[in-house]
């Protein structure tokens, strides 16, 4: 495309014999200035004021030159509405170029200035009969541009005298204007539904689509106007341009979902059944993946997805994976769409699925979507594969993307139950990385993958805690509710102490990891993991019998508390996200001291009697006491009140005398007056919680809340 | 279902140009520009903005979808149920448009021709955000491009009333039968040009095994053909092209039949297919071999790190530009390399056709080497410094590279025949293929 008009040329060329010494002087400027737009673009405002002069001189070049410096203004946004009566007076001009800048000029202002529009309706309606089908066109544009109800009229009758139009082009825009016709002043609805039969009679391809469309917009629920031309629409489906293939696709599909039976899949008795209507435009459509349109591509594959036999449906895999390759924007939207199928029908894209690795320089929500995508399409015989690929993903430098790729890892083990072992040794792997979000990410998933192989009786043959207290479930729930002591003498030991983790050798038993992760609790700084390993320390932290120094509690326990106690004071929010306000850093800081209360709460709980600990937990209480968040305060004066009955002196002590005293005293005068005995506070604390799912959706997302289940239980029977 | 409107951002993200938005508050297209220079200013590294951008500051829901051209931005804004997929399809073809009528598009020239930037605008986009005719055969007669002899002929028009001079661009558009096609073209010399770019994309894992490496191709062509030429072109191995997308021109049911394509060209540059590279001995698509291995070995350290990267050609044609970006993480402070090379051919250390720089601004180092031959291998040595103890680099390389006059398809024309019409014509066709790969290490 040089762009030179040859055409133009040769008819114009007797003409310009003409006329070219007389105005030879004034080209030669334009020539030596390279049509010096630019100058325009940038002129000053107070050039402005000689618009309104030039619009009214005699010269055309004059005129266009004022024109351009009023279209310059309005993509300032400048206000140019007090040009109007002088722009106005050209639009009869004979030069079609002045004419078409002068038209968008009207396009642009009509709607803002529709009064100053009204008075030169006039010259609108003439243009409607010009010669030349753009200008008509453009005519009817601006009348249909123009928003006041009390012109709808006239313009209706120019929106029925275009739809006649011998040029396909002008019948397009009567298709629009009747949508604007419509948004204007909805009264005209019948009047307009009847241009619409002439209008859906068209030909022309040219006009074909912008007529569906326009129906689909005035009456979305006539689809019976459909009826005849049905199959004509289909078959001019390849004709009609892009744009409109993907409006016309669309309102055909939800006349096939409303009209026509739905295909009956191939049974024993009898092979697929499908409607002939149905198949014709299956049919129709279907060359249309080969355009290369990715709207078009897009709409096809829409029409497959909701109306194509079981059969058929595989013919969408490849143009939906062919648009991942077509620009980056296209493929962040094209991967969305294929999210949606891929979920619903896997099968389509497992053998492809090496077209979906994520890249170093994709764009991070594409690489979320893609990791979402692999994730829906992780069966037994590619997990091996996608591991690899998420911890890879793992070492991305996006955070969110981390995230995303360790929590994938935890879906795998749900998804393929078999690979759980090789996940969790990946994540364990991730536990001794140098990156905090990784560890961090690491240990909010083990957490949720232990926990559910704990709770799940058949996974892991450790399981024994869920199944011990659930066996107890009913007793206890009665025995809270009533709140008679007389009730809980049927309970032998704590609960806890009679659940016996048989102990399986393996490396990566559930309680082995904690046990790691407990070991690990100085380099785990991220306060969502720091909280989920100390309420993992105190839920898991019991051993039966003896022959640990803490009894009933395991080695490894009590040092976490020892050191989370230490650090209390000191938790802050690690890394905060940037411009996070200050309440979000607090909070964060605030969940690793509320875990470490409750994991405080749960050891003494344990252990009543060791001394050392009770010290410990009564430390961390005071602490809490004093704290400048009122949760971590309300928690630990909650937890106090709890265990009063359980264990002696964790609010004060017989034989030491002090802040605990005080706070004995105050605490004695408020209380209601129920003291909780051992078995029931330890049903309070360590029971309700069910097993986490890990939801596809919101993965990562739930721990938080989950951490607090604990808590939220308790209050409702502190009331 | 709409486009709200589009804005064209300069690269300092203040507006060129922008469609009217007359029914939206008149903070709306500004929010979206607000939205859009925000989310650049804050992505971390280069290519990790989303391109479609929610804004939800407006009681109705909306978003900003862009596209990078040159330095500049295009916006489409959308509300309510609009399809991201019909904005971006329509900038795509907004800028082709675009390129097609001034050559290059810059601040410059859309500056330049801002009135006709504008009628393209009312042409393409009518105001109830619905994409009309975007053919630039048909656009080229309702919009005069900016050649100094259209502008000539335009200006030249009568002062004298008599002789509507409307006709000149009135009647000429619309009159030809093809929707894509002109009608009336003559050239003195008719000729038809075929560009066949291949682009392989590919992933190599950490232990040098490829994970994915396809062969994307197009055909681009460029037709100056008088009157209504009628094209066949057929290959000697049409087999290896799967997954095929044509121009509107190409007569679908032929290719479907007999792997021909039978089209009536529009004038000027289009693109005519795009299409998958298919090994032929493999019914499913199966890797292709990627032309070039690297070695890393890389080193982490606290507050930075060292590599030392080898680089060998596995082809017999020679690869140009070649260029491999790491990206060092937002804390890297500086890069310190040096360049040696080894094997037969080349005899100088440090030969001069390498290169290497490191952008403070996108934390990336970047090693160019303007000519790769067939034998020897390149190697770069260095070390990185960052802010924080456990620095974060990306773990994969981003290998580019182009191949003059070859083909990873080979796919080879048969022949052109030109029906319809008795002229000669010249024809031409000519091999280019470009590389993207991802190393991992």
């Amino acid at each position: 495309m040089d762009g030179i008009n040859l055409n133009a040329l040769s008819e114009n060329a007797t003409r310009l014999g003409m006329r070219i010494q007389e105005t030879i002087a004034e080209h030669t400027r334009d020539l030596s200035l390279t049509r010096g737009g630019s100058s325009l673009f940038d002129m000053a405002d107070d050039k402005a004021k000689n618009i309104t002069k030039q619009l009214e001189s005699s010269s055309d070049r004059e005129k266009l030159d004022a024109m351009k410096r009023l279209i310059a203004l309005i993509s300032k946004n400048r206000p140019v509405s007090s040009y109007f009566p002088a722009v106005v007076k050209n639009v009869a001009s004979p030069n079609l170029e002045l004419r078409k800048l002068v038209y968008i000029y009207l396009l642009r202002c009509a709607p803002s200035e529709p009064d100053l529009a009204l008075l030169s309706i006039n010259t609108f309606q003439r243009d409607l009969a010009d010669p030349s089908p753009l200008i008509r066109a453009m005519a009817l544009r601006v009348l249909s541009g123009i928003r006041v109800p009390t012109v709808a009229t006239i313009v209706l009758m120019a929106v029925r005298k275009s739809a006649a139009d011998p040029s396909p082009y002008v019948r397009k825009a009567a298709a629009l204007a009747v949508m604007k016709v419509y948004k204007l002043d909805q009264a005209h609805h019948t009047a307009l539904l009847d241009i619409m039969t002439t209008l859906l009679r068209d030909r022309s391809p040219l006009s074909l689509g912008t007529a569906v469309l326009a129906l689909d917009t005035i009456a979305p629920s006539r689809l019976d106007l459909l009826h005849v031309h049905f199959r004509r629409l289909c078959r001019a489906l390849p004709d009609i341009d892009a744009w409109g293939q993907v409006d016309v696709l669309r309102v055909l599909v939800r006349y096939a979902r409303t009209m026509l039976p739905k295909p009956v899949p191939a049974s024993e008795k009898q092979g697929e059944e499908v409607d002939k209507d149905l198949k014709l435009l299956l049919a129709c459509a279907e060359p249309l993946f080969m355009n290369n349109n990715p709207a078009v591509v897009l709409a096809v594959a829409r029409a497959f997805y909701y109306l194509a036999p079981p059969s058929m449906l595989s013919k969408i895999a490849a143009p939906l994976l062919r648009l991942l390759s077509v620009s980056r924007e296209v493929e962040r939207v094209a991967l969305v769409y294929l999210l949606v199928v891929a979920r619903s029908h896997p099968v389509l894209f497992i053998t492809s699925h090496n077209r979906l690795l994520v890249r170093g320089d994709d764009a991070e929500q594409v690489k979320r979507t893609k990791i979402c995508v692999l994730l829906a399409l992780c069966t037994v015989d590619n997990h091996q594969t996608l591991l690899r690929e998420f911890v890879d993903y793992a070492q991305d430098t996006d955070d969110s993307v981390v995230g995303d790729a360790v929590h994938a890892i935890g879906r795998i083990a749900s998804l393929v139950p078999s690979s759980t072992p090789q996940c969790l040794t990946a994540l364990m792997g991730m536990i001794n990385s140098k990156q905090d979000i990784i560890v961090s990410n690491a240990v909010l998933v083990l957490k949720s993958l232990v926990q559910n192989q704990l709770l799940t009786p058949s996974s892991a043959s450790t399981m024994t805690l869920a199944t011990s207290l659930s066996s107890q479930h009913a007793l206890l729930t009665s025995s809270i509710l009533s709140l008679t002591p007389s009730i809980s003498t049927s309970l032998s030991a704590a609960p806890l102490s009679s659940t016996s983790p048989e102990s399986t050798p393996a490396a990566q038993a559930p309680l082995s990891i904690i046990a790691q992760l407990a070991r690990r609790i100085d380099d785990i700084r991220h306060p969502h993991a720091r909280a989920c390993v100390l309420w993992l320390v105190g839920q898991y932290g019991s051993v039966p019998g003896t022959g640990t120094t803490v009894e009933g509690v395991a080695d490894w326990a009590p040092d976490v508390l020892r050191k989370a106690a230490k650090s209390f004071n000191t938790e802050v929010c690690f890394n905060p996200p940037r411009n996070s306000p200050a309440y979000v850093k607090s909070y964060q800081a605030s969940l690793v001291k509320l875990q470490t209360l409750t994991l405080a709460a749960k050891l003494i709980l344990l252990a009543p009697t060791h001394r050392t600990l009770v010290l410990l937990a009564r430390h961390v209480l005071t602490l809490a006491r004093y704290d400048e968040d009122w949760d971590v305060r309300d928690r630990a004066r909650m937890l106090g009140a709890l265990l009063v009955g359980a264990v002696a002196g964790v609010l004060s002590s017989n034989d030491e005398e002090g802040i605990g005293e005080n706070w004995n005293k105050e605490e004695q005068a408020g209380r209601l007056g129920v003291v909780l005995r051992r078995e029931q506070v330890t049903r309070v604390l360590f029971e309700g919680k069910t097993g986490t799912i890990e939801e596809e959706q919101a993965a990562g997302k739930c721990f938080c809340l989950l951490i607090f289940d604990t808590a939220r239980f308790v209050c409702d029977y502190e009331l | 279902m709409a486009i709200d409107g589009l804005i064209i951002l300069d690269p300092a993200g203040r507006p060129i140009i922008q469609s009217s938005y007359t029914t939206y508050p008149a903070a709306y297209p500004l929010l979206h520009i607000e939205a859009l220079n925000n989310a650049l200013a804050k992505a971390p590294r280069e290519g990790s903005v989303d391109p479609v951008i929610y804004v939800g500051e407006l009681s109705c829901s909306s978003a900003c979808c862009h596209v990078e051209v040159g330095e500049m931005r295009f916006i489409a804004t959308i509300s309510g149920d609009a399809d991201p997929l019909i904005a971006f399809a329509f900038l795509h073809a907004f800028i082709e448009i675009l390129h097609d009528y001034f050559g290059t598009v810059s601040v410059a020239t859309l500056k330049d021709n801002f009135d006709i930037v504008y009628q393209l605008l009312e042409e393409t986009l009518d105001s109830s955000g619905h994409p009309l005719t975007t053919s630039p055969n048909a656009l080229s007669d309702i919009v005069l491009s900016p050649s100094l002899i259209s502008k000539l002929l335009a200006s030249v028009s009568p002062a004298t009333p008599g002789v509507p001079s409307a006709r000149q661009g009135g009647y000429g558009a619309f009159a030809s039968p093809i929707p894509w096609r002109k009608a009336g073209v003559r050239h003195n010399h008719n000729e038809i040009l075929f560009d066949v770019v291949e682009e392989m994309r590919g992933i190599v894992g950490k232990n040098g095994t490829t994970l994915v490496s396809n062969v994307f191709g197009k055909i681009e062509s460029n037709a100056k053909l008088s009157g209504t030429p009628d094209l066949t072109l057929t290959f000697t191995n049409a087999n290896v092209m799967t997954e095929c997308a044509f121009h509107p021109c190409v007569r679908l049911q032929k290719w479907t039949r007999d792997n021909a394509l039978s089209f009536v060209p529009p004038e000027g540059r289009f693109v005519l297919a795009d299409y998958q590279y298919r090994p032929p001995q493999s019914a499913v698509i199966s890797n292709v071999p990627i032309p070039l291995s690297l070695k890393a070995n890389m080193d982490m350290g606290e507050f930075g790190g060292t590599f030392a990267l080898t680089l060998t050609s596995r082809l017999i044609k020679v690869m140009e530009n070649l260029e491999l970006k790491f990206y060092l993480g937002e804390d890297a402070t500086s890069a310190q390399c040096t360049l040696s090379s080894a094997g037969s051919s080349v005899g100088s250390v440090g030969s001069a056709d390498g290169s290497w720089a490191f952008d403070m601004r996108t934390k990336t180092l970047r090693w160019e080497i303007l000519n790769m031959r067939s034998s020897g291998s390149w190697i770069l040595r260095g070390s990185w410094t960052s802010k924080i103890k456990a620095p974060r680099p990306a773990h994969a390389f981003q290998i580019r590279f182009e191949i003059p006059s070859y083909s990873f398809s080979s796919l080879k024309v048969d022949q052109l025949r030109l029906s319809s019409e008795t002229y000669k014509m010249y024809k031409g066709v000519r091999m280019r293929s470009k590389g993207s790969i991802e190393w991992r290490w």
